[in-house]
């Protein structure tokens, strides 16, 4: 399953058209001062919350607009929603157009670990699992509303809940 | 995922996985190599000593190449548009974002 000194290679899954864009991505990048905040707490007092690119929505609270994205192929909807710590697949809604999105309605663990997390607190691994964690979906070609108004509100929740460390989870 | 993508976007620490798209943790239903994930990214932001640092866990994905189907059933709407207007394309890949992106409709 593992082997030492393994150089990850971000375009393995990509066709040469996506890897095109990636690397265009890439180079335009801003390349702003990368930011640095040392952990406040060892991890065994941190409280930790996740953050999905996926498109996860509680079942009854509304997903995200995919029609929209659909009459308009370049936007994104750039909201975010709040998945609270005891969610499991059956809760639910995935939304997101750009990958299989069965592999997380089966088991949302391969893409929000809550369970994995809940048993790194039993462990004494980390200090707290937090009582909120978020998801946005992830393809935002022009990121500026969620910039603006989506992280600031969940930087606002993350606060206001006393997390330490946010693990930002790419899918 | 696209580790080089994450760091070229400012994140502080980076843990790189060689997994397909749609599942960052693993396969569904193995939950040993789902923890085992969870658990290297934990030491790998425990371990991070500068902005930028990139830890390259040594995971390996359990299927061949060819056995690895992470695309959606129906292709994404940019992917159909883009697939129909070349100059769409080039324009994407050449970092031209029109306006459009920018609002619902």
């Amino acid at each position: 399953m593992t082997a030492l000194n393994r150089t990850v290679d971000s375009f393995r899954y990509l066709s040469p058209a996506s890897v095109a864009i990636v690397k265009t991505m890439i180079a335009t990048a801003a390349r702003d001062p990368v930011p640095w905040t040392p952990l406040p707490r060892r991890l065994n007092e941190a409280t930790v919350a996740l953050v999905s690119t996926a498109g996860l929505s509680m079942k009854g609270d509304s997903p995200f607009d995919i029609e929209g994205e659909r009459q308009n192929p370049w936007w994104g909807d750039p909201s975010y929603r709040v998945i609270p710590r005891t969610a499991t697949e059956a809760d639910i809604v995935v939304s997101h157009v750009h990958i299989e999105t069965s592999y997380i309605r089966q088991d949302l663990e391969v893409a929000l670990p809550l369970r994995h997390l809940a048993t790194a607190q039993a462990e004494g691994r980390i200090g707290r699992v937090a009582s909120s964690h978020y998801s946005f979906m992830g393809y935002l070609l022009d990121p500026t509303e969620f910039l603006e108004r989506s992280v600031p509100a969940m930087l606002e929740r993350m606060g206001a809940e006393g997390v330490d460390v946010a693990l930002f989870v790419p899918v | 995922m696209v580790p080089d993508l994450t760091a070229a976007a400012g994140a502080p620490r980076v843990a790189a996985i060689e997994f397909p798209f749609g599942r960052p943790f693993g396969q569904p239903n193995d939950p040993a190599t789902q923890g085992a994930v969870l658990q290297a990214t934990l030491d790998a932001l425990r371990d991070a000593s500068e902005p930028g640092n990139v830890a390259h866990l040594p995971f390996e994905w359990p299927e061949a190449l060819h056995q690895v189907h992470w695309h959606p059933q129906e292709p994404s709407p940019i992917i159909k548009l883009v697939s129909r207007d070349p100059s769409l394309y080039q324009r994407l890949a050449s970092g031209d974002i029109p306006p459009e992106a920018s609002r619902r409709s």
